[in-house]
């Protein structure tokens, strides 16, 4: 039970964050959380024959005069079990700090004049709160300077020496050291929350204190809260940096990407090139079979980023793509999908942004549905699509579900606006998203040019594309189309006549992706054109091999 | 006079009779391992000078002191003062024998025998020096059984025989008697006029007889150095050397180890004894890897295992070569070096009360308990 814990001792790790011995260089500190009691200023070796333990050796005159005195100093210092020895500078030599490494006796060197450190310390070690005050005023001092999160945890954890400290959001060390949450044994866990704009829990601060420093635990916590305004200080001010935060995040995840693809390129697999992010590309085709692990790199967590065992991708992308985003708009949909998430990246990626979420469960989609959902009235004031990837483990894991949510959000813009496609849906039809239709109008313009040209065309290729897509089988393709058989029969032959000649096996496959690119340009267009076609301007046709229509 | 008995081959460990020209290589060893600090600036000079005298004189004999008619009168001899002023300013030759016919003028005695104040370093050579010119025994017994600092840190003053009347006779032909009560009053008296004499004098001290020296020397040890010397002529292995001398003279290995460290001149000289201090940090190669310091003054006064002392004076303390296998002289020392320390035992007679504040750590200003009064 912890009383009172003003009359604890001090501890040695805490005094030397202080003035004197603050100034003092540690030849070597073997136990910095070993309590000191009293403090002599010895004299003669009669002296430190009668120290007691926990007791901190100030050596001066006879028992200071080098050499040989310092050696046997610290041996006797060693034999009644003395906390510290602290002498001054002129006296140690390597051979000092060698020796004092050997017995593991903490020997300090001072520039100043002993008897005084020695007044100072004793002052402080009768009167461990006011010494505890001072080092907690010193350290807030030194917390206030830092601008990086990862300067305030370097603070906090060369302030705590042999305390790790982290700073870890969800279940992910962000920043700090990561020994900081390893279960150990005889470890005391002291956490602090740290808020984030809102109130909103953000992170906590976690540092792993020695069961047996009676006073440490309390003392780790309040330096951990001193540590919270600073940290929420850098927090802002790396958000408040979106422009470089934004080419830092992407730098990143281009490395990212890169080391997942090595272990392709020394099977000879892919380049190096930057990944478009399309099916055939070299990170979405290696991400499909990987299954190596690979490290999770710690600068992706400096970032914020979390990359655990069960990784889901959200692609966000223009209905019409044009080239990458301009900033103001990325600044904008980032604003909008970080609200509330502000740990969850947004990576300008090609045509759109990338971002994920991380957990332990695979099956657990709910944050991911909170946040599609949270962020459908944004997609459809910027005309996004929104594509889910499936939940994958690890970085390869990640890249691969990246690819899944570009590939859905492409079949997404088939629907139009704020169209949420989740991956799990779209199954190899999805390979149809990416057929590039204006190329293939263009060959349709030059090689069937009689057809192109002519007023029933949209009738035609409809009826074309339906008997292909149904097998050849009339009465199915005029049931789907609406019209009788031998309107069906009819359109079929002047379709021929204009050079669709479908029937021809080896013209069939490439007619057939010709008239599935015609339907789908001219439906994602201007809807259909007034030619008398069979489902009416602006009306799709019913049976298309697409689940969603546009019907607006 | 006692007839010779023949001289001893070398390399032949035992008793010895008498000292002549082949023993004086053995002997210059042997004194040097008593003081391993000297150098040895003086070594041919000195051995040659000695040679010359034993093989024109013949071999002087060694008596014991108890085979010694207790009423024979008895002086001791030594060098007095720096051994580099003695390689600069050598002998003219007739120091010592002047410096003893002084005092047979003042008591109106004739010695019959001499013995040396300190049977180390090339003070245990003169007494041979002395005894061929005077053509008298040495006695086989000295005063300190090594080398001290000050001319009463003998064994006679510990058993209450007085120095004076001493005559110290420099090079330059000039001499200082001295007649003073206390042993301590005579060495600060003597010392002052050292540097006038040359840097160094021929000291002729502690006339007694033989009678009152069978308990106040301490016996046997010029055949000691002798013997010793044999086995550091013969450079055998370093493990066999240190058990061989361990039989003759009780020395044993604390440690062996390489040198880390040279701390010169680091401190103001402490204790009462003049001297620069300096030490020397030896890392221990295998046993318990220990951290040696070794405390060096004119000579090893203390060695630290590891911040504990274990070994100072009055222990004599030498270092020894392992890579050449022979002992290392003070001033030849080098980092990274591997040297053998050895700790030889003195004469009981320096771990007494008495003994120990004379000549015991005390002296060198380390106020620490001898190990072997703890």
């Amino acid at each position: 039970m912890r009383t009172r814990p003003s009359t604890l001792p001090i501890t040695l790790g805490e005094l030397v964050r202080i003035p004197p011995l603050a100034a003092a260089d540690g030849l070597h500190l073997a136990d910095p959380s070993r309590r000191v009691e009293q403090v002599v200023l010895a004299e003669t070796f009669e002296r430190l024959r009668r120290c007691t333990p926990h007791v901190l050796v100030v050596l001066h005159n006879e028992a200071a005069t080098g050499g040989w005195s310092l050696a046997a100093a610290l041996h006797l210092a060693w034999e009644r079990n003395v906390t510290a020895v602290v002498v001054s500078r002129t006296v140690a030599s390597p051979s000092s700090a060698a020796l004092a490494e050997r017995l593991n006796m903490s020997l300090l060197v001072i520039d100043t004049d002993p008897v005084n450190v020695a007044l100072q310390l004793a002052g402080q070690v009768s009167a461990p709160a006011a010494a505890r005050a001072l080092r907690q005023a010193m350290c807030a001092e030194r917390l206030a300077e830092q601008t990086s999160i990862r300067g305030v945890l370097g603070v906090l954890n060369s302030e705590l020496q042999g305390i790790p400290v982290a700073l870890v959001m969800a279940e992910t060390v962000v920043a700090g050291r990561a020994v900081a949450v390893q279960p150990r044994p005889n470890v005391e866990r002291v956490e602090v929350e740290v808020h984030g704009p809102g109130e909103r829990p953000w992170g906590r601060l976690v540092a792993a204190v020695p069961a047996h420093g009676p006073a440490a635990a309390e003392q780790v916590a309040k330096l951990l809260r001193l540590a919270r305004p600073s940290l929420q200080a850098a927090w802002a001010h790396t958000r408040l940096d979106s422009s470089s935060r934004a080419e830092h995040e992407q730098a990143a995840f281009a490395m990212l990407r890169r080391l997942a693809a090595q272990p392709g390129d020394e099977a000879g697999g892919g380049s190096g090139e930057p990944a478009s992010g399309r099916p055939g590309d070299p990170t979405a085709a290696r991400c499909g079979d990987a299954s190596g692990d690979i490290d999770v790199p710690a600068w992706s967590s400096e970032l914020g980023w979390q990359i655990g065992s069960a990784n889901r991708a959200i692609w966000l992308a223009p209905v019409h793509p044009t080239g990458e985003p301009p900033e103001e708009v990325t600044h904008l949909v980032r604003a909008s999908w970080q609200r509330g998430r502000t740990g969850w990246p947004l990576i300008v990626q090609g045509d759109g942004w990338v971002s994920w979420h991380s957990g332990a469960d695979p099956d657990d989609v709910a944050p991911v549905r909170r946040a599609v959902a949270a962020f459908r009235d944004s997609a459809a004031a910027h005309d996004l699509v929104i594509g889910v990837g499936r939940a994958h483990r690890g970085v390869p894991g990640l890249l691969r579900s990246v690819a899944e949510a570009r590939l859905a959000a492409h079949v997404a813009r088939e629907r139009g606006p704020a169209a949420v496609q989740w991956f799990d849906q779209v199954g190899p039809q999805a390979a149809l998203a990416w057929l590039p239709i204006s190329e293939i109008a263009q060959v349709a313009d030059l090689c069937l040019s009689d057809l192109m040209n002519a007023r029933d065309r949209v009738a035609l290729v409809q009826t074309v594309l339906a008997v292909l897509d149904c097998g050849g089988s009339l009465s199915q393709a005029s049931l789907r189309l609406g019209v009788h058989r031998n309107t069906v029969l009819a359109r079929l032959s002047r379709a021929r006549q204009l050079g669709l000649t479908f029937d021809e096996p080896a013209q069939r496959l490439a007619l057939h992706v010709l008239c599935y690119t015609l339907v789908s340009m001219w439906t994602e267009s201007h809807g259909y054109p007034q030619t008398g076609a069979a489902g009416g301007p602006g009306v799709a046709p019913p049976g298309w091999p697409h689940t969603g229509r546009r019907t607006a | 006079m006692t007839s010779v008995t023949g001289t001893v081959p070398a390399g032949y460990v035992g008793a010895v009779a008498s000292i002549g020209a082949e023993d004086v290589p053995a002997l210059y060893e042997g004194a040097k391992f008593y003081s391993s600090a000297v150098g040895d600036a003086n070594r041919s000079s000195l051995t040659s000078w000695l040679t010359g005298l034993l093989e024109r004189n013949g071999p002087v004999p060694l008596r014991r002191v108890e085979t010694v008619d207790p009423d024979t009168p008895c002086v001791s001899v030594c060098v007095l003062g720096s051994g580099s002023a003695l390689a600069d300013l050598p002998p003219a030759g007739d120091e010592f024998e002047m410096a003893i016919r002084q005092i047979e003028r003042l008591q109106g005695v004739r010695f019959g025998a001499v013995y040396p104040l300190a049977a180390a370093t090339v003070s245990a050579l003169v007494p041979i020096v002395a005894a061929a010119q005077l053509g008298v025994p040495l006695i086989d017994a000295d005063g300190m059984g090594r080398t001290f600092a000050l001319i009463h840190h003998t064994a006679m003053h510990l058993a209450g025989l007085s120095p004076t009347p001493l005559v110290a006779f420099g090079p330059t032909g000039e001499s200082v008697l001295v007649e003073a009560p206390d042993g301590r009053r005579a060495d600060r008296l003597l010392r002052s006029n050292v540097d006038t004499l040359g840097g160094w004098a021929a000291l002729a001290a502690y006339p007694t007889t033989a009678g009152l020296l069978r308990h106040a020397a301490l016996p046997g040890t010029v055949s000691r150095i002798a013997n010793v010397g044999r086995l550091l002529l013969e450079r055998t292995d370093p493990d066999l050397l240190v058990s061989r001398l361990g039989a003759i003279t009780g020395c044993r290995r604390l440690a062996r180890g390489r040198i880390v460290e040279l701390e010169h001149l680091s401190r103001p000289s402490d204790g009462t004894i003049p001297a620069h201090p300096s030490s020397l940090v030896v890392d221990e190669t295998g046993g318990l890897e220990r951290q040696l310091r070794i405390e060096l003054r004119s000579e090893v006064v203390a060695v630290f295992a590891d911040g504990a002392l274990a070994a100072g004076a009055p222990d004599l303390v030498c270092l020894v070569d392992v890579s050449r296998g022979k002992l290392a002289t003070l001033d030849s020392l080098e980092l990274g070096d591997l040297v053998d320390v050895i700790v030889t035992p003195a004469d009981a007679i320096w771990y007494s009360a008495e003994g120990m504040e004379m000549v015991g750590l005390g002296s060198h200003g380390i106020s620490l308990k001898h190990p072997r009064r703890r």
